[in-house]
């Protein structure tokens, strides 16, 4: 779990908004490390709190461009440690290969100083296997199962043999002791701008240029200058965070790729992937 | 877009002409894009025969008004057959219906059966005089008015008439700086006339190029929803002028038709063309909503006892359904 300095971010302004916590764990995890194509999977994001909180607010779910999302289950579970948050995304992907799912972020005032930050889950890297025929599954199961079962006989075998031998030769002489080397250090919280973000939305936009990968980069940026679900362009654009013209330029053209007709659609791809540039542009 | 007039340019000729009331300039070239009629409620003095006139002239077309009164009859709006003594037969003489634009003033001052009368020729574009039927002129806006302020002796307009419009849109008082300019305008002369931007071939053009506008597959499931919940709205609520919060269910009788359904996307196309896209945005939808539902939603009387503006339902319908 990291955690950044929001007025970094460019976010100060929204600090008055946030919700003040004591966030004690955040993570990201997948019920299976190797989903299958077409297979419906779990993503579950885990807020544990210390407050007594009925719902969490700026929690803003990672970009999920390569799956197709299915349903999202919310559930607030309050204890006297507090409130564990969880939500759990149902998603199938339909495409083979490794897929890098980005942290899940949290907005909020960090009731330890009193300063608004942005919490981070890990990131997850899955690999998504080709669904085979059921037949060749379970054929390749128990080849696997055989290969297992003589491993661990072997295996067995050759801990039995080690141990007569330590127990008929002479006691040795201590080996020194082995020095082990302290674990690197926690990295820094690693604040991600603004300008992070469009990174991510671009290359998203770059790895597919589908309406779906449209919209959901859509929904990251204006998550990003703080729109809720269910606004419309007209209301992002009035929002301060808003106000800049690259942004602006951003938002019109992910408006545009979002609703625009297919034929029109690599156009609108393009444009947005090009001001999301101008924008990255602006990065100090 | 391919004419090399466009609707904008109209529009800013009428706004050249007219001082502010730039919603009704906008109804009026929505009603004419998506081939409807407007409603417009609202006192007098507003410009409203004004923005007919100046529609008409700026499209080379011809306006015609007709001012209702209880003792209107249908022949006085659609037309009669007199009798020629001189050719000794019967002939027909056209009602001031068939113009392209036609402002209906006070349309409920007149009974239903004349109201009737307009609204079918509205709904039909044609008109039966004697055995004979006459094609209206194309394009052909009805723009009627009605005056909030002085209801005694007037006829009301069944919810199923009011259907036949495109849209209703409230007029307002200008502002006072409007109002200052309208006085600069004014002071010296009459209103400058209109001079012509477009023409009727135009009309019908944009009017083609406003059909083809894209509308996504998310906006129609949103124009589905918002239409929708004006008809079960349990989970609304909007406050009173006192305060008070009510649900909007309890004060609706029955919501809009699918008619409303069909009007929310012809107007979300026309705005769309207005703004030079050739794709609807939910902005489009949300912008005109309540011109679409306002005389569509029936109100029961709560919503007087109770001192809810029905705008303001209307509002927070709208603002209850997500934007996609």
């Amino acid at each position: 779990m990291l955690a950044g300095l929001l007025a970094a971010a460019g976010g100060a302004g929204q600090a008055q908004a946030l919700q003040r916590l004591t966030v004690d764990s955040f993570d990201l995890s997948a019920d299976t490390a190797s989903p299958k194509v077409d297979v419906p999977f779990h993503l579950l994001v885990r807020l544990r709190v210390r407050q007594h909180v009925t719902q969490i607010e700026n929690l803003n779910l990672p970009m999920l461009a390569q799956v197709e999302l299915l349903g999202d289950d919310r559930e607030t579970l309050g204890s006297s440690r507090g409130t564990l948050y969880r939500e759990t995304i149902t998603v199938v992907a339909h495409v083979a290969g490794p897929m890098a799912i980005a942290p899940a972020t949290l907005q909020a005032i960090d009731a330890r100083d009193g300063r608004a930050k942005q919490w981070y889950t890990n990131g997850l890297t899955l690999r998504i296997a080709a669904n085979g025929a059921p037949a060749a599954a379970a054929s390749l199961q128990f080849a696997l199962r055989v290969l297992l079962l003589i491993l661990g006989i072997a295996a067995v075998l050759a801990v039995m043999a080690v141990a007569v031998m330590f127990a008929r030769r002479p006691r040795a002489i201590a080996p020194p002791p082995v020095v082990v080397e302290a674990p690197p250090e926690t990295p820094l919280p690693v604040v991600r701008t603004q300008w992070d973000v469009a990174r991510d939305a671009l290359a998203v936009l770059r790895a597919e240029r589908t309406r779906a990968a449209a919209v959901t980069v859509r929904g990251s940026i204006w998550r990003m200058v703080g729109a809720s679900e269910g606004e419309t362009l007209g209301d992002v654009l009035r929002r301060p965070d808003s106000s800049d013209p690259p942004m602006r330029s951003l938002l019109v053209a992910l408006e545009r790729s979002a609703f625009t007709y297919d034929d029109d659609l690599r156009a609108a791809i393009d444009d947005a992937g090009f001001a999301l540039e101008r924008f990255i542009e602006t990065a100090p | 877009m391919t004419n090399a007039r466009e609707p904008a340019e109209l529009r800013a000729a009428l706004g050249e002409t007219i001082v502010g009331q730039e919603g009704v300039i906008e109804a009026l070239l929505l009603a004419l894009l998506a081939n409807g009629h407007v409603l417009l409620e609202g006192p007098p003095g507003l410009a409203k025969t004004l923005a007919c006139r100046s529609l008409a002239a700026g499209l080379e077309g011809e306006f015609k008004r007709i001012q209702f009164t209880p003792d209107l009859l249908p022949s006085d709006i659609v037309g009669t057959r007199i009798f020629d003594q001189r050719e000794s037969a019967f002939a027909t003489v056209l009602g001031p219906i068939f113009a392209n634009v036609v402002l209906a003033d006070e349309i409920n001052r007149a009974p239903a059966k004349v109201q009737s009368a307009l609204l079918e020729a509205m709904q039909e574009r044609q008109v039966t005089i004697g055995p004979q039927t006459y094609e209206l002129p194309d394009p052909f806006v009805v723009m009627a008015t009605m005056n909030p302020l002085d209801s005694e002796g007037t006829y009301a307009l069944p919810i199923a008439q009011m259907d036949r419009f495109l849209m209703k849109v409230n007029v307002g008082y200008p502002s006072r700086e409007e109002e200052l300019r309208i006085l600069d305008r004014f002071a010296v002369a009459d209103t400058r006339p209109l001079r012509a931007v477009a023409t009727l071939d135009d009309v019908r053009g944009w009017r083609a190029q406003a059909h083809g506008v894209h509308i996504d597959e998310k906006l129609k499931r949103y124009i589905v929803e918002l239409v929708a919940t004006t008809r079960s709205a349990q989970d609304v609520s909007v406050r009173s002028l006192s305060g008070a919060a009510f649900n909007v269910a309890e004060l609706i009788d029955y919501g809009a038709s699918p008619r409303a359904t069909l009007a929310l996307a012809f107007l979300a196309r026309g705005r769309a063309m207005l703004a030079g896209r050739d794709f609807a945005l939910p902005d489009d939808v949300r912008a005109i909503a309540a011109h679409a539902l306002r005389h569509r939603i029936g109100f029961n009387y709560r919503l007087i006892a109770e001192g809810v503006d029905a705008d303001s339902a209307i509002d927070a319908i709208v603002a209850s359904v997500p934007a996609p």
